[in-house]
């Protein structure tokens, strides 16, 4: 599915969250949105669910398909979710429904849905729980007995169970330690591009995104300031928050060693 | 269940705690009861004869384990001004306060819980001001002086729309359901709409704060839209909350009803209680005091258990307030 | 030395109160509130002075009488002026909030710094008698009091500052604890700060905005608390003016003239609204993440300590 940002501007309370962003990400496509925490870069993926809280104004237009999400019902969002465009959370510890268990959750899309019997749910589900990496017993456990990483598992389960047209991943590893966010980054990309979807990843942590996108736009204070292929975003920035961001991904050695590996990755597709 | 038996044993010793705070605020707190029972101008040989029959001059641990003795065998006691054994008159009041909360309860949650979701699933920042207004001031108004609205709006008599009757319960108790209900209708809605109120205040409270959580949105990316994703996923999560405030707002009705039952003349627990002490009933307030401390730590362990239940993450040794944070 | 460093202190204390009033001031409800309070503290004051008619005038011949030129209110079964009483109870129902809250605040802080103390077994002593206590409504502790002591003015204050005092522990306790175990904290107890101090000078005030509505919620029930207990008869006694005594007195007269039923009642309910709606915008006014102003005020007075 081909998105389409155009003029894009946010408002919560009246306080100005993001204004004039424009963003386009083609069919199968992995881009990224790079900013520091506060940037407004996770209202911005709200904007484009439509989930922002009552007190914001939104302007511009966001369109998923041929589907035009701002002034859009939220009955018609409601459809599109879930369904057609699938959302990964950052902390899946304050999302993932604590009195449900890991199969009901992951079934919750394919049953608003889906008109599906009870065992075509839970064959889905299982082959899904597979595809995550998770055993089948985890199916009937709550999300609190479960991992971090185990966790975001389940949580990129329910985005991808309906094997939706985009993804939106909002942070999806910030809440992980280094070693769970590159396994994690791994599997999401794997089954994004598995089933031809196309992905916004967001992410403060230029590591993680040259990991898992091709190209991506750099926002400072509520406006895109750079953009182009991460790599070469990477390897000579051009703006100073570009500049910024980069540096303090390369200032852990750990995740440098994560840079080359990723450029080696590159390299061989 | 290693929770439960802990918070049982809890119950057990705020228990006895209990007995001996009602017991010793009767005896030690300045006042002598055998000469305010007495009156005023009774002789001193009036005043030596009720505390002999009081058991007043017997040591006061005596006094203490007899009461508690009796208490355990279900035996409260014997009201010295009615001659009338304490178990048999807080029979005959329940009859009228429970009914008369539940009543209240049950209009509170029908007035609470609505009003409480539609504040926060309106959109309108006018209608969302207008919520909050309405909790204020409905959390703001005294009992008595709802009361009086109510009777000055239906009571027979007074009344705009007289139409209810506004004093007294039927003579013959629940003789005849009809009329006892009848006489009920006016202070169960006068306690339903200010409880009503609060409910609406904690409901719309939990409840909005859950819908601006990762947990909503989660469902909502799933595919509801936001009042599908409150009502479903929202009140499920608010419910150990919600069951609490209500279970505990149950048992302060029963105190809470007080004025309500003096203002329509119904003879309830509370109103009977205060009887009692302007009486300075020493054996029957003892008793009553105790009972309704012990109802209301035994409605505080319940809620807490249910609130365990209702919550799988607290099942495993977890506590509230981690779950909280 | 230190005589200069109180005296900046309680310059700033002061900058930080007229920023806060100011912030209040310039809502429409924190208006209304701060008017409406205001009012009050004015006509407790009138009232000590001044009344229309003296409580004490009694007239035989005009008992229950109607609202007139003379008695705006009527009269009550002694031929008082309904009005006058209500005016003067304005000054009692002032006098039992501030005792409340005094009564309250003390009773919570000494909680709150058993609850935060470093000796384990008190601090979780403390939380579990707490948790018993709070579940006892306050109706029943006064009844307690009230079997000895009879209707008084104490009773209320008591019970009410003792139910009131655990509602403010338990409260504030995730907050009071979050700023015992604070870094900064601990380093006050390294230099051998007391426990005591450490809780007056840095504990204290990190969680005076939850005190500070905790504490006007409070003095709104607690004027509801006193209507309720006065009517029952184990409250203000009688001869004593209070909104209490006018709402009991007001009940009597709903047979007689009943729109003047409508006024103490009213008068109460605004009253208590408007506590309540004090404790909310003060809240937003004196919690530095919600009131740029107040950390303008912090900054600047920053400065001035520098110099």
């Amino acid at each position: 599915m081909s998105v389409t940002v155009e003029a894009l501007s946010i408002a919560i309370g009246g306080k100005p969250i993001a204004a004039d962003v424009n963003l386009d990400i083609a069919d199968g496509e992995r881009v990224g949105l790079i900013g520091s925490s506060g940037s407004g870069k996770s209202m911005i993926s709200k904007a484009m669910l439509g989930l922002l809280p009552l007190n914001a104004t939104v302007s511009g237009s966001v369109i998923l398909g041929e589907t035009q999400v701002i002034g859009a019902s939220e009955r018609e969002l409601a459809d599109l979710r879930g369904r057609y465009v699938g959302t990964v959370f950052q902390n899946p510890a304050a999302s993932l429904n604590p009195v449900m268990t890991v199969a009901q959750q992951i079934g919750l899309p394919l049953k608003l849905h889906y008109d599906l019997t009870k065992a075509e749910r839970a064959e889905r589900v299982a082959r899904m729980l597979g595809k995550v990496g998770l055993s089948a017993d985890a199916a009937n456990k709550y999300p609190h007995e479960l991992s971090g990483g185990q966790q975001q598992r389940v949580g990129i389960a329910t985005a991808l169970i309906t094997s939706p047209r985009f993804i939106i991943a909002d942070e999806p590893t910030t809440a992980l330690d280094s070693i769970t966010q590159r396994q994690i980054v791994d599997l999401l990309t794997a089954l994004v591009d598995d089933a031809g979807a196309s992905m916004l990843f967001i992410t403060h942590d230029f590591s993680v995104l040259a990991r898992a996108t091709t190209r991506c736009y750099v926002l400072e204070s509520g406006r895109i300031v750079d953009s182009g292929v991460t790599a070469e975003v990477l390897a000579d920035p051009q703006t100073p928050e570009s500049k910024r961001l980069v540096s303090a991904a390369r200032s852990l050695t750990l995740r440098s060693v994560d840079l080359h590996s990723t450029k080696e990755d590159s390299h061989e597709q | 269940m290693r929770f439960v038996i802990r918070r049982l044993l809890l119950f057990v010793v705020a228990l006895f705690g209990i007995s001996v705070v009602v017991f010793a605020a009767l005896r030690i707190l300045p006042g002598d009861v055998a000469s305010i029972m007495a009156g005023i101008n009774a002789p001193a040989s009036r005043v030596a004869q009720l505390r002999e029959q009081l058991g007043l001059n017997r040591p006061l641990t005596t006094q203490y384990f007899d009461w508690m003795g009796a208490l355990v065998t279900g035996d409260f006691g014997t009201s010295i001004l009615t001659g009338r054994s304490v178990t048999a008159l807080i029979g005959t009041r329940a009859a009228i306060t429970f009914p008369l909360i539940i009543l209240g309860l049950l209009i509170a949650m029908a007035i609470g819980l609505p009003l409480g979701c539609t504040a926060v699933l309106a959109r309108s920042p006018r209608v969302r001001a207008a919520f909050h207004v309405l909790a204020i001031i409905g959390g703001s108004v005294p009992a008595l002086w709802g009361g009086l609205l109510l009777i000055l709006l239906f009571g027979k008599g007074v009344g705009l729309v007289g139409i209810l009757p506004s004093q007294g319960f039927p003579l013959d108790g629940w003789g005849k359901p009809g009329s006892a209900i009848v006489s009920l209708i006016l202070p169960a809605l006068t306690v339903g709409i200010i409880v009503g109120a609060s409910l609406m205040r904690y409901t719309r409270s939990a409840l909005g704060e859950l819908a601006g959580s990762g947990y909503i949105d989660m469902a909502r990316s799933c595919g509801m839209t936001r009042t599908q994703a409150v009502l479903n996923v929202g009140l499920r999560l608010a419910m150990p909350q919600l069951v609490s405030v209500i279970g505990l707002t149950f048992a302060s009705m029963i105190t809470g009803v007080m004025v309500i039952e003096n203002l329509f003349a119904l003879p309830g627990i509370g109103n009977g209680l205060v009887t009692d002490v302007g009486n300075r009933d020493l054996i029957a307030v003892q008793s009553e005091l105790f009972l309704l401390a012990a109802f209301f730590l035994a409605i505080g362990l319940i809620v807490d258990v249910l609130h365990r239940v209702l919550d799988p993450r607290l099942k495993n040794g977890g506590n509230v307030a981690e779950v909280n944070a | 030395m230190s005589n200069s460093h109180n005296n900046r202190a309680a310059i700033t204390r002061r900058a930080y109160a007229a920023v806060a009033l100011r912030t209040m001031w310039r809502r429409a409800e924190g208006k209304f509130a701060l008017i409406v309070l205001a009012l009050w503290l004015a006509v407790a004051l009138v009232s000590l002075v001044w009344t229309p008619q003296s409580l004490w005038t009694t007239d035989g011949y005009h008992v229950w009488a109607k609202p007139s030129a003379a008695h705006w209110l009527g009269t009550d079964g002694t031929g008082a002026d309904v009005f006058s009483w209500l005016m003067a109870g304005s000054r009692t129902n002032l006098l039992i909030v501030l005792l409340t809250v005094v009564v309250s605040a003390l009773w919570g802080l000494l909680l709150i710094a058993a609850m935060v103390a470093r000796n384990s077994a008190l601090a979780s002593t403390s939380v579990v008698v707490i948790d018993a206590l709070i579940s006892i409504p306050t109706v029943l502790i006064a009844l307690i009091l009230a079997v000895p002591m009879g209707a008084s003015i104490a009773v209320i204050v008591i019970a009410c500052g003792f139910g009131y005092g655990l509602n403010l522990a338990r409260v504030a306790r995730p907050a009071a604890l979050l700023a015992a175990r604070s870094a900064y904290v601990e380093s006050a107890l390294a230099n051998g700060a007391s426990g005591w101090r450490v809780l007056v000078s840095h504990i204290i005030p990190n969680n005076l905005p939850v005190l500070a509505v905790q504490l006007s919620l409070s003095a709104g029930t607690a004027v509801l608390a006193e209507s309720g207990l006065t009517y029952l008869g184990i409250g203000v006694p009688s001869g004593v003016p209070s909104w209490g005594h006018s709402l009991a007195t007001s009940v009597k007269l709903i047979n007689v003239f009943p729109l003047t039923v409508l006024w103490p009642g009213l008068i109460v309910t605004v009253v208590v609204v408007a506590l309540n709606v004090f404790g909310d915008v003060l809240r937003d006014a004196i919690d530095p993440v919600a009131n740029p102003a107040l950390r303008q005020t912090a900054g600047s007075a920053g400065k001035e300590d520098e110099r």
